[in-house]
């Protein structure tokens, strides 16, 4: 049985702008769904219906089949984990993680062994007599997360829940909550703008921009097959180069010298796609088309060189070259680029959506 | 500013011994005055050092002399039922207002808050013949409910709140709701302890404004039985035959300050904490 169901949701607030129009998704159980998509598309909004701190304008909730749209949150088995943790400030690590057991009447004893077993799981134990006042980042993150694991949920979710963390810190606990969720198996609902970490942590992920799904698949799917220019610049880093161009006769005209037959191809204006990592350097006689370089980033394990084609019509769009390892590229240098046909990417202009090859 | 200039150090130690001998003067007068017997004041002159009657007086004050009882005891215990009362009664009454007006969504809900700011402009002294008229026709004169209850709503505990209230993270409200605690749990496990320097610091001040109240327990109170320490020391000034018993004023003016300090130096930590401290 799937665990968590959205049916056609949607959230139109009271002031009739509509954040969500209607989302379709189906979560099994166990797994690890992200939420991402740039700030206000949405992605926080849809995480807060799902927890009950937002109403439901239309649409169905079903947590393990039951219908939970009109339940309290504490009354539909999940358990959130806050941005800035939220941990009660007046507590010790010990009252904030038992606290929601006890309102719910769980016998002291039981508390106690749930609490302790959590805290173990967590490394907490030295901790748990603290205030959140005294705890560093990365352990009031972990006391939030402990918080939500004693009470054994139907349903894990995260609200952006590393932001606040320094960048090495927020690595590790990637990993941990990564590793977690998986000896846990409770199914998660994770919230984040951060494409790295939604790629890393997901077994699916939801693209959200403007309130609506751009895809939904695994990290590799989004990667290697993006279904809108959108995906396709939001997920990689850098983002794919996208030039416009048109088809004419079948053909796609984006310079002189490269043309694939496109004959499936009724759109005449089309966004031509391809990943930074994708593009070969090669000699100027052998290569699909020049470049010319305005910067170069070196990051040591990797080559970010910036600049722009030059076409065949006489645009320069802008384009970006990812190689690995360290070379030296001079500002205003000309390069030859091949850019290998099975990593294209194109996109209907129009609409934006993938056009299948 | 931290500037290294003598001059500048001399001045602002005068300026501030000079804010010290202000208030300390009449309290110090005070002190002594009570030292004294009653005959030292007929001269019109004020004695500067202590005298020789301490004991006396205080005694006299607090036991009363041949036969005839003191009443500054039972007035001592009026004005703390009083000043407790308008205290407790406004802490309470503000907090559930506040509560109500941050915490819940209803209609009207911040033209009540309005209306409750608005009653900051209407201070007893400014309604006090309606307000007399109610507590008259509820039949409350001379009784503890007419001394305190007019006083208790309290725009400005009620105000105060409200901003320590809005202070408090909407995220941490919701992790109360997932957690599973409604209204009446929030308020006492989570509000309350968070609020705790708000209320010492309100009580602190609530507190001398209710020991500190005259106009109001004059008028109410045609009954000796509930006369207030602080109305008291004026009524001993005004004796229609011989000459006014100084010593015993001050002995009464010097009780009626007590609880007040206590109250001040007992809850100073706290107080400055609750008007100073940000963190939530």
């Amino acid at each position: 049985m799937s665990d968590l169901v959205l049916q056609n949701i949607g959230k139109t607030y009271s002031n009739g702008y509509q954040a969500i129009p209607s989302i379709d998704l189906t979560i099994e159980e166990g797994e690890f769904i992200v939420l991402v998509g740039p700030s206000g598309c949405g992605k926080s909004t849809l995480l807060r219906m799902v927890a009950g701190l937002e109403g439901i304008s239309q649409g169905e909730l079903l947590i393990k089949g039951d219908q939970v749209n009109n339940k309290e949150p504490a009354d539909r088995d999940i358990a959130m984990v806050f941005q800035n943790y939220a941990l009660y400030p007046h507590m010790t690590v010990y009252d904030n993680m038992a606290y929601g057991l006890k309102n719910r009447g769980v016998a002291k004893a039981e508390i106690a062994t749930k609490v302790s077993a959590v805290a173990q799981m967590l490394g907490l134990e030295e901790l748990l007599t603290r205030r959140p006042k005294q705890l560093s980042g990365g352990q009031r993150q972990r006391v939030a997360m402990g918080r939500a694991m004693v009470r054994d949920p139907k349903v894990f979710l995260f609200d952006e829940p590393l932001s606040n963390l320094d960048a090495k810190l927020r690595v590790q606990m990637r990993v941990e909550i990564r590793e977690l969720q998986r000896k846990l198996g409770t199914t998660t609902l994770y919230v984040t703008h951060d494409q790295v970490e939604a790629m890393t942590l997901a077994d699916r992920l939801v693209v959200l921009n403007k309130g609506h799904a751009e895809q939904i698949g695994t990290p590799m799917e989004l990667y290697l097959r993006p279904a809108s220019t959108f995906v396709a610049e939001f997920i990689g880093s850098p983002s794919m180069n996208l030039i416009p161009s048109r088809v004419e006769q079948g053909k796609l005209q984006l310079s002189v010298d490269i043309q694939l037959d496109c004959p499936h191809v009724s759109a005449q204006s089309v966004m031509f796609g391809i990943r930074p990592e994708h593009v070969d350097i090669s000699p100027l006689d052998q290569a699909d088309v020049p470049f010319i370089v305005k910067a170069v980033e070196a990051l040591g394990a990797e080559t970010l060189v910036h600049g722009v084609l030059q076409l065949g019509d006489g645009n320069t769009p802008a384009f970006i070259v990812r190689v690995a390892g360290h070379h030296h590229f001079e500002g205003g240098e000309t390069l030859g680029l091949t850019l290998p046909s099975q990593a294209w990417h194109l996109f209907d202009a129009q609409t934006t959506k993938r056009i299948e090859a | 500013m931290i500037e290294n200039r003598p001059w500048l150090t001399v001045c602002s130690h005068l300026v501030l011994l000079l804010g010290v001998f202000i208030v300390a003067l009449p309290v110090w007068v005070a002190l002594v005055a009570s030292t004294h017997p009653s005959s030292a004041f007929g001269s019109g002159s004020i004695p500067m050092w202590f005298g020789d009657q301490a004991l006396a007086n205080w005694q006299q004050a607090l036991v009363g002399k041949e036969g005839q009882a003191s009443d500054l005891l039972r007035m001592t215990v009026n004005s703390l039922i009083m000043a407790l009362g308008i205290t407790f009664g406004k802490i309470l009454i503000s907090l559930l207002s506040a509560y109500a007006i941050v915490f819940f969504r209803f209609p009207f809900r911040s033209a009540a808050f309005w209306v409750i700011f608005f009653t900051l402009m209407l201070p007893v002294e400014v309604r006090i013949v309606p307000t007399y008229e109610v507590v008259a026709n509820l039949d409350l004169l001379n009784s503890y409910t007419g001394l305190t209850l007019p006083l208790i709503a309290s725009a400005t505990a009620t105000f105060l709140f409200r901003q320590c209230f809005m202070s408090i993270p909407g995220e941490l409200v919701e992790a109360a709701r997932i957690d599973g605690a409604g209204p009446i749990r929030f308020f006492f496990d989570i509000l309350l302890p968070l609020s705790r320097t708000n209320i010492a610091a309100l009580f602190v001040i609530l507190f001398i404004y209710g020991w500190n109240q005259y106009l109001w327990p004059l008028i109410v109170t045609t009954d000796d039985a509930y006369y207030t320490l602080v109305m008291s020391v004026k009524r001993m000034l005004s004796v229609s035959d011989g000459d006014i018993a100084w010593n015993q004023v001050m002995v009464s003016t010097l009780l009626a300050m007590i609880p007040p300090v206590l109250v001040v130096i007992g809850m100073q930590k706290l107080f400055v904490k609750g008007l100073v401290e940000t963190e939530k």
